[in-house]
């Protein structure tokens, strides 16, 4: 043991002497999903990534951003690219959850640190020797069913019908609020799908409303999500309506227009970021993000998938400085050691929430990480 | 030699990749190159060869992926005991929708194929058992006692001896008994039919033979994977199976892998060279790649390794010792009504156009009876009723004493005729002498299992002597080693001779044989017909030209609007009014 | 389910149905011109739609820049094939350019539902033609296998093209104007009988061009007997062409019509695509009437589907195609694969 504590000491020192030397790049592999069904939340994503530190404590990091479309085989072969060809102390991918749960083997297997931009808590938990290696920023789709079915019960919603994607966005949803329905005795009297590109779902707005809901869920993520709510609309549907964080950008408030009026849904807290308190510490950094991202990409352009970027580019940047302490770059130990830091961080603020990770937790937000908000006047209105 | 060869290859495939040099992301995608064209492989036998246009390969991969991805993790069996099941779940599955699928002829069968492949994808991502969206993960990776293949280089090794293992059972599969059955589709189904190939049978065994392979690929896909999901196995993923197999050269084993090679390879490499030219701002990878794809089939229209490799032909060793096929016994020629074939009121309506009505002749062994009549009078609509390929309206067909009526065209032809056919229907691409061997299709009995285990070379041997004898006895031996398409015309027409010999005919149908042939070539066909002739068969002969077919055959039939004009001796024929008539014009 | 669900979902059936009888119908003309299954069908009815809300939203859409892009390649491909004419060069490059300057000039200044669509049309439709002189025609005697990868190489390059157009999310315009209509109980939007009207008035000038006009006849001409077509001089190149402008603006229009009902993506059209060429099929590639009542077919089931099982929406439909598939090539028998 103590030898290799040893050992440990002497490589850091001899990373420190070789950092000051040359001061070896750090390299960041990333693979996201700018084609493809989810090529709504991967560009957003790259563009994000553009707006990372490009230098830390004396190193230059170079970031390395593949596409793949959403393919899980694609993702995986991406992740062995970066990592044999680039070298990449950390991954930062992929945008959806089929295609990190495939990553997660390589990158344990590897031994080098991936943070997840996808929504599952399947990612992290339960965890494990191959989990140890993932971290995921985005809010677990747990944390965001809880605050719909507390709103709903609030409101006096006794009976739901739910619409998903026919995706893994879809099952997450089906599954986790199925399960915090359930907690607050609110009856799920149908579930139904659709497809991203269907022409139409008026089949299941009409099953929804022949079941007599008092409120409909819609999941689905990006301008996709609006159509079932608009078709209820046409078909006369007047009872509430509820939407998942995967809706927030205002492509969706563009298509949905004034049909989508008086919706609620969880979102992180960037999406209102001007609208928090100055005393949430979230605030200052979500608006440091928001006024970066559209600098870059024209006003009104931000959108909630691609400050999940940015958080991960938070948090890798917190892990860095203690990780530079005991490795140099490109080495096996950077990458352990990195790990170690990620794992380490306490009440890191990022756009989306505040992160306390732990060795069993490795997406650490609470509650803070969720505000609810109504949609109101084409615009999102954080609610008390 | 040829064994060491295989041995070679495979123990390169377990050391190439260790070689310090290689980067190690070429080993990984030489892995993903390895299982693309397993399944790429299955789609020359389907599509190149077979000519089935397939776009479910993809989920037959899903059918292999998800068994051994079931088995492992919920039952915990061994990988290596998984590959049996994955193998045989992809089978039994193209089996069964072969059934169904492979019945519909051309673009039905690709629609078909779409249909499933959709339904399929739905399936695996709705249903608990398959996992859902998310798929199955932690699958475990292969292990020999405690190594574990999870290190790519370690991959390779099984990848490529599988990628080995399905080009040498493809290879052996193709050049068999069972393999010229599928190769005969593309030379059209009527003509497979005509010598006992069940064509359904033959489409089915490359249905499955590829659905196999792919769930092989996707029993490997799963361990090197090590978790499966639907996307790999939709729609999407077939079209991309099916289009290297098309650049790479449908009809040829080492296109598939060229394909899937070059796609995977020129994917990858966009990827890097795209933002270095174009920036980050965009993904123009499958823009670029749709340009490269079209601009590669306008350079290449037959894939890219009939550029590469220059069609030689090979040579095929005959052993002409091989002991002969048995050889049928002909009735014994005699001339005082030794009928083989009595034809009694055929008729045939196409939706209430009458091609052939009333029409009643016989043909005796050793004896030549020509067919003859102007054009559309109903002769090839005669033939195809006389060998199955349309049925009668109406009317009696008996041969060798018991009727034909309901028997589709392979039994007929097991019965003892054979046929050659106006349009040549030869499989252009196959040689010659592999032509003729279709002809002896009914006289060999090997499946594709001995087929794939070599167990088949003894009859093979055999089947290949007679079709070089058949060959040789039409005048064409040293035609053998060519394409078929590459011959004359009338040489072509020849070959359908020595086919129809090779089946070891008692009536033989001639449509036209003369058509296309020179002066000597045709005396020459002259004598082989009068020694047929000699020999005891019986032949029905269409042609054009009277003079061959006056001086030759022994009767005339003389057929007119579907109907008989006149039968007798030729003198007589050319002396009835009626069929002057029919030939000439009315007087005047 | 009562009758006035019923209703509905006969209603929304058959408006999808329209849109993929009037793919299914483009699909056929193409086929039997060309032997190209055309695949990229689909990407012009996405095309359409989003040029269309593009325009609506008072932007400048940025398919104008690959109509110019691919009108230039056209006219280096005439140029390479030594067949440069005045007629060529006014087609391939005037064309294009006239077209987008007036879409620039216009594009800001929002003139109304009609004239987007005119300019949708103009921007969208004579991509096709373009298409088929830079892609297919030197492909002309490729087998029906090659020119369906070609196919497949055009779709993904436009899908590709089109998420860097159009972005990644999806897009709606304005109704055409039209008055709403009740049958009954049933509410029956206006933009439902512009897709049903139009459909029907399509497939009727189409029976039109092909029984009465001289190049209609041609066409089918083509179809039926390339090599005889062409000894009476009618050239296969250009009536590829034909086949191919037709078909662009047909899809073009599908995307005007259903870009107000629905949210259209950069990737939606696949799977329009997909069951119009199912109903193609099942129509037998050849024949009109047929094709518009598998689509018709196709809507409806697609419509009832969603209401009972919409998860598995999809593998109704297509399950349910393969017995009518099998029924089919049943009837017809084996047919000899010509190739």
């Amino acid at each position: 043991m103590s030898r290799l504590l040893h050992a440990a000491l002497l490589s850091a020192g001899i990373a420190l002497a070789a950092g000051g030397a040359v001061a070896q790049p750090i390299q960041v592999g990333v693979t996201i999903s700018t084609t493809g069904p989810a090529a709504s939340l991967g560009i957003p994503q790259r563009n994000s990534i553009a707006l990372l530190p490009t230098e830390i404590d004396g190193h230059k990091i170079e970031y390395t951003v593949l596409d793949d479309g959403a393919d899980t085989t694609k993702a995986v072969a991406n992740i062995r690219k970066l990592i044999d060809e680039t070298h990449a102390d950390v991954i930062i991918g992929s945008s959806t959850t089929p295609a990190s749960m495939a990553m997660i083997d390589v990158a344990a297997e590897k031994k080098v640190p991936m943070i997840s931009l996808a929504a599952s808590a399947r990612l992290v938990s339960p965890m494990d020797d191959q989990r140890r290696w993932v971290f995921k920023v985005p809010q677990n789709d747990s944390l965001m069913a809880d605050a719909i079915a507390e709103h709903m019960a609030k409101a006096g919603v006794k009976s739901v019908a739910f619409i998903g994607f026919n995706d893994a966005y879809g099952d997450g949803w089906a599954a986790e609020f199925g399960r915090a329905a359930k907690a607050k005795g609110i009856e799920i009297v149908a579930t139904e799908k659709f497809a991203r590109t269907d022409q139409s779902v008026t089949g299941q707005a009409l099953k929804m409303m022949a079941a007599k809901p008092d409120a409909v869920l819609v999941a689905g993520s990006g301008t996709p999500a609006a159509l079932p709510q608009k078709t209820l609309k046409e078909r006369g549907y007047t009872g509430k309506m509820y939407q998942t964080h995967g809706i927030a950008n205002n492509d969706f408030l563009r298509v949905g227009g004034k049909d989508v009026e008086g919706t609620v849904l969880p979102v992180g807290p960037i999406v209102v970021a001007a609208q928090l308190p100055d005393s949430n510490p979230i605030k200052a950094q979500a608006l440091k993000y928001v006024n970066a991202y559209e600098a870059a990409n024209g006003p009104g352009s931000v959108a909630a998938f691609g400050a999940h970027a940015y958080d991960a580019g938070t948090l890798m940047a917190a892990a860095i400085p203690a990780a530079l302490k005991k490795a140099k770059p490109g080495t096996p130990e950077f990458r352990a050691a990195l790990r170690d830091a990620m794992e380490a961080q306490k009440d890191l603020v990022m756009t989306h929430g505040i992160a306390t990770m732990s060795p069993t937790e490795h997406n650490g937000f609470d509650t803070r990480a969720r505000v609810m908000v109504v949609i109101d006047n084409g615009k999102w209105k954080l609610l008390p | 030699m040829r064994r060491f060869g295989w041995v070679g290859a495979a123990a390169l495939a377990v050391a190439l990749p260790w070689l310090p040099f290689l980067p190690p992301f070429w080993i990984t995608l030489a892995n993903y190159i390895g299982i693309a064209s397993v399944v790429a492989i299955g789609l020359v036998v389907l599509t190149g060869v077979g000519g089935m246009t397939s776009f479910g390969q993809a989920s037959f991969m899903g059918f292999g992926a998800y068994t051994t991805a079931i088995l492992s993790t919920q039952w915990g069996i061994s990988p290596w005991l998984t590959l049996p099941a994955s193998l045989a779940v992809a089978g039994i599955a193209a089996w069964l929708i072969g059934q169904v699928t492979l019945r519909l002829s051309g673009h039905y069968l690709a629609v078909g194929t779409i249909a499933w492949s959709v339904a399929l994808y739905y399936t695996f991502a709705n249903l608990d058992f398959f996992g859902r969206n998310d798929g199955i993960s932690g699958i475990p990776p292969l292990a020999i006692g405690g190594f574990r293949f999870i290190d790519p280089r370690a991959t390779f090794a099984v990848v490529w001896i599988g990628v080995l293992a399905s080009v040498l059972a493809t290879r052996n599969l193709l050049d068999s008994r069972a393999g010229r059955a599928i190769r005969a589709l593309s030379g059209g189904s009527v003509a497979a039919a005509s010598f006992g190939v069940n064509t359904a049978r033959a489409r089915s065994l490359a249905f499955v033979h590829a659905a196999v392979l792919a769930g092989f690929a996707g029993w490997l896909y799963a361990h090197m994977q090590r978790s499966v999901n639907p996307t790999p196995f939709g729609l999407n993923a077939s079209i991309e199976y099916l289009l290297m197999a098309v650049v790479g050269g449908a009809a040829h084993i080492p296109g598939a892998i060229i394909g899937a090679a070059l796609v995977t390879v020129v994917n990858d490499q966009l990827q890097d060279l795209l933002p270095r030219l174009l920036g980050q701002s965009g993904n123009f990878e499958t823009i670029v790649f749709g340009i490269v794809l079209v601009a590669t089939l306008q350079a290449a229209p037959r894939g890219i390794w009939p550029l590469l490799a220059r069609a030689r032909p090979r040579h095929r060793d005959i052993q002409p010792d091989a002991p002969p096929l048995p050889h049928r016994a002909l009735p014994t020629p005699n001339l005082t009504g030794g009928e083989v074939l009595d034809v009694r009121g055929l008729s045939k309506n196409f939706g209430g156009l009458a091609a052939v009505s009333d029409l009643g002749f016989t043909l005796a062994s050793g004896e030549i009876v020509g067919l003859i009549g102007p054009n559309g009078a109903g002769k090839s609509t005669t033939f195809n009723l006389l060998t199955g390929v349309a049925e009668p309206s109406g009317g009696e067909i008996r041969f060798l004493g018991r009727s034909l009526a309901g028997l589709p065209a392979r039994a007929i032809a097991r019965l003892g005729i054979a046929r050659s056919f106006q349009h040549v229907k030869l499989v252009p691409a196959m040689p010659v002498i592999e032509n003729v061997a279709i002809g002896a299709h009914l006289r060999g009995h090997a499946g594709a299992i001995a087929a794939l285990l070599r167990l088949d070379r003894a009859e093979e041997a055999r089947l290949f002597a007679e079709s070089a004898r058949q060959l040789a006895r039409v005048g064409l031996a040293e035609h053998a080693d060519r394409p078929a398409t590459e011959l004359a015309l009338g040489q072509q027409r020849i070959v359908e001779i020595a086919r129809a010999l090779a089946l070891d005919p008692v009536a033989l149908l001639l449509d036209e044989p003369a058509a296309g042939l020179r002066h000597a070539e045709k005396q020459a066909l002259a004598t082989l017909l009068r020694q047929l002739r000699a020999d005891g068969v019986a032949v029905l002969l269409v042609e054009h030209d009277m003079d061959f077919v006056m001086t030759l055959a022994d009767r005339l039939v003389v057929m007119d609007f579907g109907t008989r004009l006149a039968e007798g001796r030729p003198h007589d024929v050319r002396e009835n009014p009626a069929v002057i008539e029919a030939y000439l014009g009315a007087p005047g | 389910m009562d009758s006035t669900i019923g209703l509905i979902l006969v209603q929304d059936g058959v408006i999808n149905g329209a849109i993929y009888a009037l793919l299914a119908l483009s699909l056929v003309l193409v086929f039997t011109v060309t032997r190209v299954i055309f695949i990229p069908q689909g990407e012009f009815v996405a095309y359409g739609a989003l040029t269309y809300a593009a325009l609506d939203n008072g932007q400048l859409p940025g398919s104008v820049w690959l109509l110019c892009g691919l009108g230039v390649a056209a006219a280096l491909a005439g140029l390479w094939r030594r067949q440069v004419s005045a007629r060529l060069l006014a087609l391939t490059l005037a064309l294009p350019a006239l077209v987008l300057a007036v879409a620039i000039w216009a594009a800001p200044r929002r003139l109304g539902v009609a004239f987007d669509a005119a300019l949708t049309l103009a921007i969208v439709a004579p991509m096709a033609p373009y298409l088929y002189r830079i892609g297919f025609q030197p492909l002309a005697e490729a087998s029906v296998l090659v020119l369906l990868i070609a196919a497949v190489g055009v779709h993904l390059a436009m899908v590709g093209l089109g998420l860097v157009f159009f972005g990644p999310e999806g897009w709606r315009a304005t109704a055409l104007p039209a008055p709403s209509l009740a049958l009954g109980d049933l509410p029956v939007p206006g933009q439902a009988l512009w897709i049903v009207g139009l459909a029907i008035a399509l497939m009727l000038a189409l029976f039109a061009f092909f029984e009465l006009t001289l190049f209609g006849r041609a066409l089918r001409a083509t179809a039926v007997n390339r090599l005889g077509a062409r000894l009476v001089g009618i050239g296969t190149a250009q009536s590829g062409l034909i086949a191919f402008a037709i078909a662009g603006a047909i899809g073009a229009l599908s995307g005007i019509l259903i870009a107000p009902l629905t949210t259209v993506y950069y990737d939606s059209g696949f799977l329009v695509g997909l069951k119009g060429f199912t109903a193609a099929i099942i129509g037998g590639m050849a024949a009109y009437p047929p094709a518009v009542l598998a689509a018709l077919a196709v809507g409806l089931l697609e419509s009832f589907a969603s209401f009972w099982a919409s998860a598995f929406k999809e593998v109704i439909v297509f399950t349910a195609i393969i017995p009518v598939l099998l029924w089919r090539s049943l009837r017809h028998g084996p047919a000899e694969e010509e190739e």
